[in-house]
Formats: C-alpha cells, structure tokens, sequence
C-alpha cells in the first residue's frame, strides 16, 4: 500500500496558556493520498483555517503528528518542506506585498531556494495561470482581484510542490470571478498531479473541488463525508445537515439549526 | 535586459510612465515615481517647501560663487563693524566687521551637514531597532524596547548637552549627539508599523517560501515603514536643526569662526536692541529652511503615507 | 395605485477626482413598496452607492443628482437638513455590513438602542429602556438583560448584527436598507439574522431593500430583484422567476455558481459583453 500523501494524527492545536489557553482544534485526524483534493468544512472558530496554519507551521502543533509524503515533519519546517508544501491565502488583497512588482513576488521563492532560469520560470508560472507576460511588472493595485489571485496561486506553484494549502481562496471574489479560479485550481491540479486540501465555509465550492471533505465545529471534527453524499443530501450528522440546508438559500419553513450563538 | 524598450518620444513619455503594462522593472518603478510626483505637485506648500529645501543644497553647493565676501576673514574693525543692511553689505556686518550674508551662504554647509549627517545616523538605527523588536517580539522586543524608552526619557537638548560635554565641544560631536538622541522616535514608528505588517498574509506568504528572518526584515517589511520614517524624518528635520543651533547658541556646537547659525544669533545676542540684524538675519534662515522641511514632510506625507493619503 | 413609498427615477451618484469624473451609478430607476426589493450585483457595479444615495450617506467627493428622489411624498434632494436628520435613523434606517464597524465600542448596547430611540422619540429614559429591551428580545437576544449592558467587543458576530438591527428598529422605521447584512456571518448564524429580519419586516409591514451580491439569497428572501451591472440596472424581475431571467448578465450570474445539485465542470465563465454597461 502506497503511503498517503497527509497524514494527520490527532492533530491538537493550543494557544495561549492558563486563563487565556483555547483549544483551537481538538484531536483532529485524517488522511488524503496523492493527487486528491480534500475538503475541510465548517464557519468561523471551528478550527478549519487552523488546521492548516498548523500543518504548514504558522501554527503551533500542540500534539499528534503530521507527515507529509511519509515524513514526519520537523519544527521548524525546514526548505524541503517548504518545496513540497504551499499555500494559497484567503484574500488576494492581503496576500501579495503591496509595494512589490508581480515579477519581484514571482522571483523572491526562486530566489530563497537558489533555483536558476528564474526569467523562463517566471513567465511559465504567469503562463499557468492563464496571465500573459504583459502582467509581470505590475504592482498589486494595478490588478483585480482574481489576477491577484492567479498571482498568489502562481507563487505558490512555482516551486513545484506537491501538496496546494488553499484557505478559502474564492471567498473574497465575486461569483464570476470565484468559477474562473475553480475552474484554473481544477486543471492545475489534473496536469500537475497536485494534492489539495481545501478550506471552506462554502460546501458547494467544496464539493466541486474535493472528493472527500471533513466538517468540522468547535475544534472538533464532527464527520468525514464525501462530496458524492453531500450532494445527494445524505448527511447522518444533524449539523452538517444544516450545513447543507443553509447551502441551498434561505427559506422559511426550514428547520431551526441548532443553537450556534454563543457570547 | 533584452527586450528593454527604446526610450520613447517625448510626447509619448507620459503615456509611457503611466503604462498599466509595464514593460520593464525600470518602467514599474518610474511609473510609480511619476504617479507620486504628480500628486506631490497638486500641493503648492508642498512645492514651497521642496523650492526651500533645493534652494538650501544649491546655496551650499556654490557657496564660493554666491557669497561676496569671506565668511570668516572680517573688513576693517573701525569702519564696517556693526553695519546695517545696505548696498555693499546685503544683511549688514556682525561684531566682527564680517559680511552676514556671506556667513550665512556658508553656515547654509554646516546646515546641511548636520541634516544629512543626522538622517544618515538616526534612520538606520532606529529603522533596524524598530523592524527587529517589531518583527521578533518577546524578550528581544522587551529589551530592546526599554533601551528606546530610557533614551526617550531624557529631554533632547539636554541629552545632546551631555554628549557634547562628555565627548567635547565641536560639530562633529554635535551632530553624534543629536543623532544618538532622535533615533528613539524612529524605532517606536518603525516598531509600531511593523507590528501591523507581522501578521498579514503577505509576511505569511513569505515565510512559507522559507525565507529567513532577516531576509523578511530587510526585504519585506523595512520597505513598507520606510516611507513613513521618511516622512518623519523630514518632519523632524526642523526639530534637528534647531538643536544644532541651540548647542551652537550655547556655544557647545561649532566653534568660532565656523559661521553656524546659531552661533551667529548667539553673537548677535549682545546687539539685539541696537544691531537687531545681526541675529535677526541668522534667525531667519534658520526659520525659513526649518519651514522648508515641515512643508516638504506634510507634502511627502500626503504621497508617501497610505494612511494618511486616503 | 397607491403611492410608493420610495420613488427613485434616474438616480446618478458621480464621484469627481483628479484623474476624471467616475459615475458610479448611473441612472438607476425603480419604486419601491412595502415590500422587499433585492439589488444585486457584483462589487463596483453600484449597488452599495444606491443604497447609501438614498440616505444621503454618499462619501464626500461624490455628487447624487436624479430627476426624483422621493420618500413617502418628501422630495429628499430639496428637503431641509433639519428633515432629513429626522427621517435618517428615524423612519428610513440602515443596516451594514459588519457590526464591528457600526456599532459604537465605548458604549454599551442598550445604551446605544436607547440613544438611537430617543434621538427620534420623546420618550423618559424608562420607556426607552422597555423599548430597548423589547426590542432586543424582538431580535431573538436569549438574554436580553444581559445583552443589554454588553458592550460590542463582547458579543459575537452574529449578535452584534442582530443587536444593530434591533437598534435600526427600535423608531419603527418604514423602510430598511440592508447593506450585506450577512455577509459577515457564518451560514447557520446568517439563516437565524434573515429570519428574524424577515418577522419583523413582515409584522411591521416595512419596505426592506436587500443590497447583496448573492443572487441565490436574495432571490429567496425578496419579493424583486434589480440586477446590476457597472452602475445600471440591467433587469429587474420577480424574485421566483429568477431562473427565467433574461438578460444575459444575470444569466450568466446564475449558471457560474458551484451548486451541491448538479456537478459541471468546467463552471461556465461569465463573457461581459461591453454592449451591458451602455
């Protein structure tokens, strides 16, 4: 049997300590082999977004373990890591340095691994992205909001990792423009080979994406599904049902989800 | 680089900063430049105050040419001691039978000096004490901190008095004891823009591509302070030059027969009543090239600091 | 007929800056009801600056002209400042998008609730208080006492937003302008907000202006919907014949939506054509 390209044991994250201490998640665990993409699903403070902080070392690993293409990986990540795994951030606007040119972001991983052929690469990166050379020199504000987008996907790429962290990476576009990135993150992942793990507030996006998908809540995993059940309406978890219903828009005969506020 | 434009006509050179596609990293930057100064000149104080400051570099770069007389060699002492403003000396003579005009085109150097001295010091330093605590936190900010703390403490003059008296009277040392004393405000600035830039995503982006600490520090988030020291800078240039003439007031400064500024009002303190121009004529300059500076800043600030801007 | 309460005929908002003059929304007519009109759109195609129009809430540099802008019979363009400070908050209110921002962090909830009623209402500080209790309990608050010395800080997102629309309702306004009111919040917590907004449109009998860029939502909370793009209203139709509309944009709005119903792929892309911001 090959080897899962994640492996995520009991996956506990912890910040702060005494009367400040929050268990962001709890005992998280799950598995996702090579060339598929993942899902984690759940709203605010259910630990999703952490989860991957913490697998790609922006956030501590309290306990359980991580291994990443059958390796245990080391505190602090070391550049191995850093070539086999990277992210996508959530808001394009936030994600590229403001005062750097696309061609200065672009060249600054070539530059911290020492790679040669940065010119060539730069261009293929734009070029996979589907943003001709005509991009290269310019700043953040001189691009919308899915360039900028397809830029920070570029930047992840460009390193050729195996493993694509995306933290909600169409949430801050409009619905226009969120299909077009679907639609790139699609084929990417079918010619380059990669293997995703997707976070998301939004199960349709996640369905579209990722085969398998865990919901998430309160730092707890509640259930490991499969974009197929998700779409056939077949959830055995009353939250992840609601989750579904409130997918779907609003209605006013539907059933009143479970208390979810608290102060 | 290949495929580098030819520059383009004149007429089209507008058309060519302004290119939403740029099509070289020249290009991106000048663009850029351009769109600054081009909001900079909708500010006419603004301009003023850049006119001030070019005109302050010109008068000391050609200083032998502009001044009539030596500024430190006076006239006859019976005849053209204490002379009013005329034809023949311009802002009339001090105690000394020496031109005013001629000594102030030349303390217009030690101005200079001073300014560039001190930016070239102060900056740096309180750039990298701000990034690094900034960037770092924990005890490294704690320490480094509370060093910026106990040199704020101290009033400026009073500081520099120390340093001066401990290292010796002279400009040089002046300026060293200036520098050493407005570093602080710097590093909190920097400190405090830092701590913003530290947890977005583009900083985050960036460790993920393994880049080292120093690396994200120099590469990464000194750019995005640095417009708003040098703002601040500017700003305090005035502050700057007023303390290099207080300590040349008291007599701590630049040592006779160096036209400084404020030694020359300090001079011309004995005559205030009788001989008014001869301190007043310094006291202007040193008046008219501090407005300079806080006309340049307010204006940089409008273009330079995002905050601000919008 | 009756008369409408909201009268909008070629409404403009144009914002003059260095580089030229931009027309953010540009001819935008429509009446309104007491009913639930959504406006929809994308981000730059005008919506917000619609909404914010209406109040008067334009950002400085920016100019509204239109041929009538008219709210229950008051001309809002030649209205005294006086009045319009009345209607504002009064009988015209509106909800933002995130409550961190709108609401007020030095002061505590009930106490804002209590400004905001007073501000419209003679009313003795203990009515007020009653008021304001009521009215957080109107929004499903479990606890309103304790909400009510609460400051914003303290509560979560989606309380703050339920205790802004109890502070926007608290006069009774006749129209509510809903600028994203959701948008902010997570799915569960949003269905609970929409469905308290919905009560209380419906027992109030007030006209609600939806301002979203969900077509999905809006087309199940309203009754219409205006869609528009760069600054014009492209179509505007009944909400449940939304999967009928015509025009391409709106079209094309719909179909680029990942749905949990049907798999396509690749989602359809949406082609703007230039002919739709003439």
């Amino acid at each position: 049997m090959t080897d899962p390209m994640l492996d995520i044991q009991n996956l506990k994250v912890v910040f702060g300590t005494g009367r400040l201490r929050v268990e962001a998640v709890k005992d998280v665990s799950f598995q996702v082999e090579a060339g598929a993409a993942y899902g984690l699903v759940g709203e605010s403070g259910s630990g999703k977004s952490t989860v991957l902080r913490a697998i790609c070392g922006l956030a501590p690993v309290s306990g359980g373990r991580v291994f990443v293409d059958g390796r245990d990986v080391p505190t602090p990540r070391d550049k191995a890591f850093y070539r086999t795994v990277q992210m996508v951030f959530q808001d394009p606007y936030a994600s590229l340095h403001p005062r750097h040119t696309v061609d200065r972001t672009l060249s600054e991983p070539l530059a911290i691994h020492r790679e040669k052929d940065a010119e060539t690469r730069i261009l293929q990166a734009l070029r996979e992205v589907g943003l001709g050379p005509s991009f290269r020199f310019r700043y953040p504000h001189q691009l919308s909001g899915g360039q900028r987008q397809r830029i920070a996907i570029a930047r992840a790429l460009i390193l050729r990792p195996k493993v694509l962290l995306l933290d909600e990476p169409t949430s801050a576009l409009d619905a226009s423009v969120q299909a077009e990135i679907l639609n790139l993150l699609d084929d990417l992942r079918r010619k380059m080979g990669l293997t995703y793990i997707l976070v998301s507030h939004d199960l349709a996006v996640v369905a579209h994406l990722c085969e398998r998908l865990l919901v998430m809540r309160h730092g707890e995993a509640v259930e490991e599904t499969t974009a197929a059940a998700l779409r056939s309406g077949q959830a055995s978890n009353e939250y992840t049902q609601s989750l579904i219903d409130a997918s779907r828009g609003y209605s006013r005969e539907a059933v009143q989800p479970p208390p979810a506020i608290a102060v | 680089m290949a495929g580098a434009p030819p520059f383009p006509q004149p007429s089209g050179l507008q058309a060519w900063l302004l290119s939403a596609e740029p099509n070289s990293r020249w290009q991106a930057r000048f663009g850029r430049g351009y769109l600054g100064w081009r909001s900079f000149t909708n500010n006419p104080l603004a301009i003023l105050g850049l006119g001030i400051v070019v005109l302050l570099v010109l008068v000391a770069a050609f200083a032998d040419f502009i001044a009539p007389y030596s500024p430190v060699v006076g006239g006859d002492l019976r005849t053209e001691r204490l002379l009013p403003p005329s034809e023949t000396f311009w802002l009339g003579t001090d105690d000394q039978a020496r031109d005013i005009f001629s000594r102030i085109v030349y303390g217009s150097r030690i101005t200079l000096f001073v300014v560039i001295l001190v930016s070239v010091i102060a900056t740096p330093i309180g750039l990298l004490v701000g990034t690094v605590a900034g960037y770092l936190g924990g005890w490294v900010d704690t320490v480094l901190m509370r060093i910026t703390d106990i040199f704020l403490a101290f009033p400026r003059l009073v500081l520099a008095l120390a340093f001066v008296a401990a290292l010796g009277p002279g400009i040089e040392n002046a300026v060293i004891a200036i520098a050493i004393t407005s570093w602080p405000p710097y590093a909190r600035i920097a400190r405090a823009e830092t701590l913003m830039i530290r947890n977005s995503d583009f900083i985050a982006a960036v460790k993920l591509q393994g880049a080292s600490t120093p690396r994200i520090i120099m590469g990464h988030v000194v750019p995005l302070c640095l417009s708003s020291l040098i703002v601040r800078v500017t700003l305090d240039m005035a502050g700057i030059i007023l303390t290099a003439a207080g300590l040349g007031f008291l007599g701590l400064g630049a040592q006779p027969p160096m036209p400084e500024w404020g030694a020359m009002v300090a001079t011309g303190r004995n005559y205030l009543i009788d001989q008014w121009w001869v301190a007043a004529m310094p006291g202007i300059a040193i008046f008219m090239v501090s407005l300079g500076f806080n006309l340049l800043g307010d204006g940089l600030r409008d273009v330079l600091d995002p905050k601000a801007a919008k | 007929m009756t008369k409408p309460l909201l009268d909008v005929e070629d409404l403009r908002v144009r914002f003059h800056l260095r580089t030229g003059t931009v027309e953010a929304v540009r001819g935008v007519s429509f009446q309104l009801g007491r009913e639930r009109l959504g406006i929809v759109g994308e981000s730059g195609s005008g919506k917000s600056q619609t909404g914010r129009a209406i109040l008067g809430l334009t950002p400085p540099p920016g100019e509204i002209t239109a041929k009538r802008l008219a709210f229950d019979g008051i001309d809002l363009q030649t209205a005294s400042r006086r009045t319009l400070r009345d209607l504002r908050g009064g009988r015209i209110s509106m909800v933002m998008q995130d409550p961190k921002y709108s609401l007020n962090p030095v002061m505590t909830i009930g106490e804002q609730i209590i400004e905001a009623y007073r501000a419209h209402k003679r009313a003795g500080k203990a009515e007020a208080r009653d008021k304001a209790l009521a009215m957080l309990e109107a929004v499903k608050m479990r606890d309103p006492g304790r909400v009510f010395s609460l400051y914003p800080h303290e509560v979560s997102g989606g309380m703050g937003q339920r205790a802004m629309i109890a502070m926007m309702l608290v006069t009774d306004p006749d129209l509510l302008i809903a600028d994203e009111p959701t948008s902010a919040l997570d799915v569960t917590v949003s269905m609970e907000v929409l469905r308290i907004l919905d009560e209380l449109v419906s027992e109030r009998g007030m006209g609600l202006i939806f301002i979203s860029h969900d077509l999905k939502l809006v087309s199940s909370f309203c009754n219409r919907v205006l869609v528009m793009y760069a600054g014009r209203v492209v179509e505007e139709l009944e909400a449940r014949h939304l999967r009928d509309a015509k025009h391409p944009y709106t079209q094309g709005l719909m179909r680029c939506l990942p749905t949990l119903a049907n798999d396509v792929r690749p989602l359809p892309t949406l082609d703007r054509d230039p002919s739709w911001a003439q």
